[in-house]
């Protein structure tokens, strides 16, 4: 019997509130019809005049009356550190502490125990607000995103750091598209539509295949993430692959599927195993849920067995993303979607 | 196939001030994920009908102010963040606006999220209708 929880990340219902199809409240209510208990917020996204309402006993009381009529749970808030916030500086450090502090405190005043950050922010950052999280009852947790993953050079800078404080609010958010066994499938569609020839998508997609074969060369630990994703890219074979696709007259619905495919990755699920004392959360990333509860390109068995394996006790947060690459032509249905995602989710863990 | 809106479609109008023309006006919705300081908008983009705009005719307005594409870059109110899902109105000076009929715009949003190492360029081409 394995006490895996499932959550929903609200961003996944994203079309439906762009749209005005579903509100917060209606993005909560769909969240618990999937079965889940956990709620993940971008409160960015689904809180107006941000952070305002925040501090009002008002919203709050409303959030909590919500949290009880759908019988949810906050677990995760995903904050964003908008170091450059203006565009002739970054904030100083100081400067930066106080926002990652602010949204801490904000995390805390709607419930949730767990906040996102991204790979963005700097681990002085993180560090300055380490004693203050452990204060608020908060763990930070640095979300694990391709082209990152664990076991890597990068990570292990993070790690130095939980080891060297000894800190227990800090670690990892792996998300799930760090285990793409190939390039999800409503990628290829939009590239078709676009007018991708079948030629450059085999190169394509034959070069994923042999990265995922060969193993996938590690990104490094770099402050400037540009240059970083970039080394990656390269010491990756894109090079190579960009030189066969404008070989084979590429154009640019090939060019921008060649591009894409860089965005994905894979590690071994055994990383989940080997980092499980460094997770507390978990997004579920997924792109596309068929009818028969297939997730053509993420690994979902294999990796909520590894979760399983480790004992993990935390909540798997779907985050369905493929909307983006129906949006532009396409009906979007991310409630199906997650209701398919979160079916599947607790087959796998065996509920 | 039907793709998502960006453009509010009968918003599109010819600006009057004082009986006449002087410009133009619609409402779109920002291309990303969540609700940003204007500080972050670094740019909006706008040809129509093949010409260029030029950036010092275009204003956003938003929960009810209006800013130059200049002055964004020090709005960091929350008053005035662009709300996920919500239109801003964009308004372009132009001396006797548009003519009655249909028009082609291609539009650009650029939104610099901090943690992002590259600007987002979302597009946004439209067709539209001034009656």
């Amino acid at each position: 019997m394995s006490n895996i929880k499932r959550c929903v990340s609200l961003y996944s219902y994203q079309d439906e509130y762009y749209l005005g199809k579903l509100d917060l409240e209606g993005c909560l209510r769909e969240t618990a019809k999937t079965g889940a208990t956990g709620v993940e917020l971008l409160a960015e996204q689904m809180i107006k005049r941000f952070p305002l309402p925040i501090e009002t006993e008002e919203f709050r009381s409303q959030w909590f009356d919500w949290m009880e009529k759908y019988n949810l749970t906050p677990v995760c808030y995903d904050a964003f550190l908008e170091n450059r916030i203006y565009d002739n500086r970054t904030l100083t450090l100081r400067e930066q502490i106080q926002m990652m502090k602010r949204d801490i405190r904000l995390a805390s005043l709607l419930g949730f125990h767990n906040l996102r950050t991204l790979v963005s922010t700097p681990m002085d950052v993180i560090e300055g607000s380490m004693d203050y999280a452990a204060k608020m009852d908060v763990k930070i947790g640095l979300e694990v995103h391709a082209p990152f993953s664990l076991n890597s050079g990068w990570a292990d800078g993070y790690m130095e750091m939980i080891h060297r404080t000894g800190t227990k609010h800090f670690g990892f958010i792996p998300d799930m598209g760090i285990f793409c066994k190939n390039i999800p499938d409503v990628v290829r569609e939009k590239a078709r539509r676009h007018g991708a020839s079948e030629e450059c998508i085999k190169i394509v997609d034959d070069a994923y295949a042999s990265r995922r074969e060969k193993g996938f060369v590690k990104i490094k630990y770099d402050l400037d993430l540009g240059k970083a994703n970039m080394e990656y890219r390269m010491a990756n074979g894109m090079k190579e692959m960009m030189d066969a696709v404008a070989a084979a007259g590429g154009g640019p619905a090939d060019m921008e599927y060649a591009g894409t495919s860089f965005t994905y990755s894979w590690s071994e699920p055994q990383d989940i195993i080997d980092n499980i004392d460094y997770i507390f959360h978990t997004h579920a990333k997924f792109y596309n849920m068929h009818e028969d509860l297939q997730e053509t390109a993420v690994a979902v068995p294999e990796v909520v067995e590894a979760y399983k394996k480790a004992g993990y006790t935390g909540y798997l947060s779907s985050e369905y993303e493929g909307g983006e690459h129906l949006r532009m032509d396409l009906d979007v249905d991310s409630i199906e979607q997650v209701r398919r995602h979160q079916e599947a989710l607790k087959a796998a863990i065996g509920e | 196939m039907a793709g998502r809106p960006i453009y509010n479609p009968d918003s599109f109008q010819n600006i009057r001030e004082d009986g006449k023309v002087v410009g133009f006006c619609f409402e779109m919705k920002a291309q990303y994920y969540r609700s940003f300081t204007l500080s972050i908008l670094r740019d909006i983009r706008l040809n129509v009908d093949g010409e260029d705009v030029n950036r010092d005719d275009i204003r956003i307005t938003v929960n009810g102010e209006t800013f130059t594409l200049e002055e964004t870059r020090t709005v960091i109110d929350p008053e005035y963040r662009w709300e996920f899902g919500e239109y801003a109105a964009v308004s372009v000076r132009k001396e006797g606006g548009l003519a009655q009929g249909t028009h082609s715009l291609r539009g650009m949003q650029i939104i610099a999220p901090s943690y992002m190492p590259f600007q987002i360029e979302a597009p946004c081409d439209t067709e539209f209708e001034i009656r």
